[in-house]
């Protein structure tokens, strides 16, 4: 009981945010309930990013009935790959990504030969809403597949590691990039068994890494180091992520962005509720950085000015940046 | 932020100390009792009365019965007797019954039986007795010897109370001469209160005979002789043989008086056996039981007014809260996963017909031979709908194997399955093979092994059975607990489960 007392101190000491207090003090305050179909949906943020002018995977098509299923075909046309989402899917459940095309079959990124009946009944499951959040209907959207940048080929294995930027009321607070392992089946999400890398706001340089509620340093299929990678475009990002509370109104959010080969930062999708392990792969508590966010907010406020994507993004790569890479 | 915070804390402040006084004000002004094991003693008295008939005469008996004038209250009370015409009157304070019948013959048996408790609110009611009375005439030696005897007493006595138990103790004494005499040879207790009576008499208190029957189970016995004078308030009791004062608790006034218990005319060899019994029975039910006699109409207005079967229902439903606040403490305080919210509450509702340990071994059976065949039909690529409906169909048939299966054993328990809800085990089936499928099977049993012991947890906190019967007496006390979930709802510290998840940060403080 005493070591569990301790054990809070401590975590309350370095500003660890627990599920609770997110839900609290972020999620409830700053998220507003009628706004969260822009985020839960993936059809609908993209069609306001793509109206706001930010870069997203190209769309290819969407599919909302069953009999709409039959325009499959017409919809992937002559594209080789492409990725089968659903809108409304929650951690990466429920999507397929096709690389290439195999007699006359699809061959899936992990090497999975899938005919194309398959691909009907899995847009089907998607269509009853099987990977959807409250388990009701769905839409399944057919779009760009991201090739990512050759700068992952040695930190990655397979899938497409992106770059999850937490942003409290359009200042991002914390970056940590995603990398699929062999364990997590190419998905980029932690839960799944995908590392976390903490990245350094201002520098765009990784830190360490965590993988499975572990720290760690290397990457355990392609043993490379995960630290000390600069991450291309970091500004770029930055400012991607920062305009993306204008985009959906949402005071509290994670967005997820990868790093195309050819089309550079594209966001891939919004979280109402993003996860916490980032502060492990930060070695750094969330809430220390909300409340000095908070603070600057309280402190335009009183002098009732507010602040550009630019001014913001340069606030807190002051503020939270230049970390001095750790020993060992 | 600020005034919402303010406001949630005076709703909740509110709200506890509206639950807390509602109880407090049931428990201490209406003095309703905290735990079921407040029980009362329950007795039932019955009076055997045997006697042979002659064929000729009409038939008439007359049996005293208890008068119930104060601290016990009759819950019932019945004259058993085929033939026979009954009356009750009530003669200088006693109740008498009186069986008769024009023609009766041989062996004839008749039942008095009481059933009683203790009064369950005392309400003294007003007593008076007399205070004075003439003296019984007494001529020659006897009125010697009682002179002789009174002396004494006088002398060692300061008041009625004390007089009267010198003068039962002088009877007593087997050396005095002046009671030997007045005896005359017969020492039996009735002979000892006559003599007594007749002391007092004469220095003009009254004193009455009482017999008293003992409330002691499964023991044969006699009515028991007291004696009783007034003083002016309250009557004084005194057992002839010893002088004591002061009728034990456990004694019951049938009758006062010199009558015998019982007179038969037109019969011969009357005979009364007492037997009795006490069994417990819950305070509460007994206030509802006596409601006419006493003022129990506060539970007119309580859950205990309603009919029993739906007392039974409400009973279950007052604790679904409890179960409740349990997956809540589990999830947010602790941080325990499980299948959906309040899928351990009614998986909790199902164990009460099954039983804790069956029920376990059921819903595992049941779910593990679910995921099988949902893990088949997965292959044949059906939609959602079709697919869930088939798992049901499967889970009512399997149900229904396990029940013709279970009987056929002999195991009346597995018949219970029955009841056990097919559209939750439908849907956890579901959500368990969603959750293998795109977790993996660790996190899947993690999480079906979670909702089960909240299941069970919730279940062996919702049928204790002295918490059931306080929220169902009490059931301001779920005023309270709102107030605590609302406590929750902005509760923001770690969950237990969090601080061994980011464990990793204090490991490399150490270092």
């Amino acid at each position: 009981m005493f070591g569990f007392w301790k054990t809070w101190k401590a975590l309350e000491a370095r500003g660890i945010m627990g599920i609770n207090r997110r839900n609290a003090d972020y999620v409830l305050k700053y998220n507003k309930r009628s706004l969260y179909p822009i985020v839960d949906d993936k059809i609908i943020t993209k069609e306001r990013a793509i109206a706001a002018g930010i870069h997203v995977p190209q769309l290819y098509g969407i599919i909302s009935t069953e009999k709409e299923i039959d325009k499959l075909g017409e919809i992937i046309g002559g594209h080789t790959d492409f990725v089968i989402k659903p809108a409304q899917g929650a951690g990466g459940d429920g999507i397929i990504v096709i690389a290439d095309r195999f007699e006359g079959r699809y061959r899936t990124v992990s090497g999975k030969i899938v005919g194309h009946e398959e691909l009907e009944h899995h847009i089907s499951s998607i269509l009853t809403g099987l990977y959807s959040l409250g388990g009701h209907r769905d839409r399944a959207l057919i779009e760009y597949r991201v090739i990512p940048d050759q700068i992952f080929k040695s930190i990655s294995y397979e899938g497409v590691p992106d770059i999850r930027i937490i942003v409290l009321m359009g200042y991002p607070v914390m970056a940590m990039l995603r990398l699929p392992t062999r364990q997590s089946g190419g998905k980029a999400n932690l839960h799944q068994g995908a590392i976390g890398v903490g990245v350094d706001l201002a520098t765009g340089l990784t830190l360490r890494g965590t993988w499975l509620n572990n720290i760690i340093n290397k990457h355990p299929d392609t043993t490379n180091a995960v630290d000390g990678v600069q991450l291309p475009y970091w500004d770029g990002f930055m400012k991607l992520a920062a305009g993306c509370y204008e985009l959906c109104g949402l005071g509290y959010i994670g967005v997820d962005m990868v790093l195309d080969q050819e089309k550079g930062p594209l966001i891939l999708e919004l979280n109402a509720r993003p996860g916490l392990n980032i502060q492990i792969a930060n070695d750094c508590g969330l809430t220390l950085r909300t409340h000095a966010v908070e603070a600057r907010l309280e402190d335009l406020k009183a002098r009732g000015v507010s602040e550009s994507v630019e001014e913001r993004v340069a606030f807190v790569q002051e503020m939270f940046g230049h970390i001095p890479p750790v020993e060992g | 932020m600020r005034s919402l915070t303010l406001h949630l804390k005076l709703l909740i402040a509110i709200l506890v100390v509206l639950g807390i006084s509602v109880t407090a004000y049931q428990i201490f002004v209406l003095g309703i009792p905290v735990t079921e094991d407040a029980t009362d003693d329950l007795w039932n008295i019955d009076a055997k009365v045997e006697f042979v008939a002659s064929a000729k005469d009409p038939v008439k008996i007359q049996m005293f019965v208890p008068p119930l004038s104060r601290d016990y209250v009759s819950l019932n009370e019945s004259f058993i007797s085929n033939n026979y015409g009954v009356s009750v009157n009530r003669v200088d304070g006693n109740r008498k019954v009186t069986w008769s019948a024009r023609r009766a013959k041989g062996n004839q048996t008749l039942y008095y039986r009481l059933v009683l408790t203790k009064r369950y609110t005392a309400e003294k009611a007003k007593i008076k007795g007399p205070t004075f009375r003439d003296s019984i005439a007494v001529e020659g030696p006897e009125k010697l010897a009682a002179e002789a005897l009174l002396a004494p007493i006088r002398q060692h006595s300061a008041d009625v109370e004390t007089f009267i138990s010198e003068a039962i103790k002088r009877v007593n004494n087997s050396n005095d001469d002046n009671a030997k005499m007045l005896l005359a040879g017969d020492p039996t207790p009735a002979h000892k209160a006559k003599i007594v009576e007749l002391l007092l008499s004469i220095a003009h208190v009254p004193v009455e005979k009482v017999h008293t029957i003992r409330l002691v189970a499964d023991q044969p016995q006699t009515p028991e002789l007291w004696l009783r004078s007034f003083n002016g308030t309250d009557w004084l009791y005194f057992n002839p043989e010893t002088g004591e004062q002061g009728l034990p608790t456990d004694r019951l006034l049938w009758w006062t008086g010199d009558e015998n218990l019982i007179t038969v005319d037109g019969g011969k060899k009357a005979t009364v056996t007492f037997s009795m019994n006490n069994s417990e029975m819950n305070a509460i039910r007994l206030a509802k039981l006596t409601d006419e006699n006493t003022d129990a109409n506060f539970l007119e207005y309580s859950l205990y007014g309603l009919p029993l079967q739906t007392q039974q229902t409400f009973m279950i439903m007052v604790m679904i809260p409890i179960g409740v606040l349990v997956i809540l403490v589990l999830r947010n305080l602790i941080g325990l996963q499980t299948l959906g919210t309040f899928t351990p509450v009614l998986i909790a509702l199902a164990f009460r017909e099954t039983q804790l340990g069956f029920g376990i071994v059921l819903f595992t059976i049941i779910t593990a031979l679910g995921l099988s065949l949902r893990s088949y039909l997965e292959h044949l690529k059906l939609q959602m709908l079709p697919r869930l409906s088939v798992v049901l169909t499967f889970v009512v048939v399997l149900i229904a194997a396990i029940s013709l299966f279970s009987h056929k054993l002999g195991l009346e328990r597995g018949l219970s399955v029955a009841l056990f809800p097919m559209v939750i085990l439908t849907m956890t089936i579901e959500r368990l093979s969603i959750t293998w499928e795109e977790r993996g099977a660790s996190h899947a049993m993690k999480v079906a092994i979670g909702t089960l012991f909240a299941a069970t947890l919730a279940h062996l906190i919702m049928t204790i059975p002295e918490l059931v019967y306080f929220v169902f007496t009490f059931p301001a006390i779920l005023l309270i607990m709102v107030g605590f979930m609302l406590a929750m709802g902005r509760y923001r510290g770690y969950r237990l489960t969090e601080l061994v998840r980011f464990k990793a940060f204090l490991k490399k403080a150490d270092a």
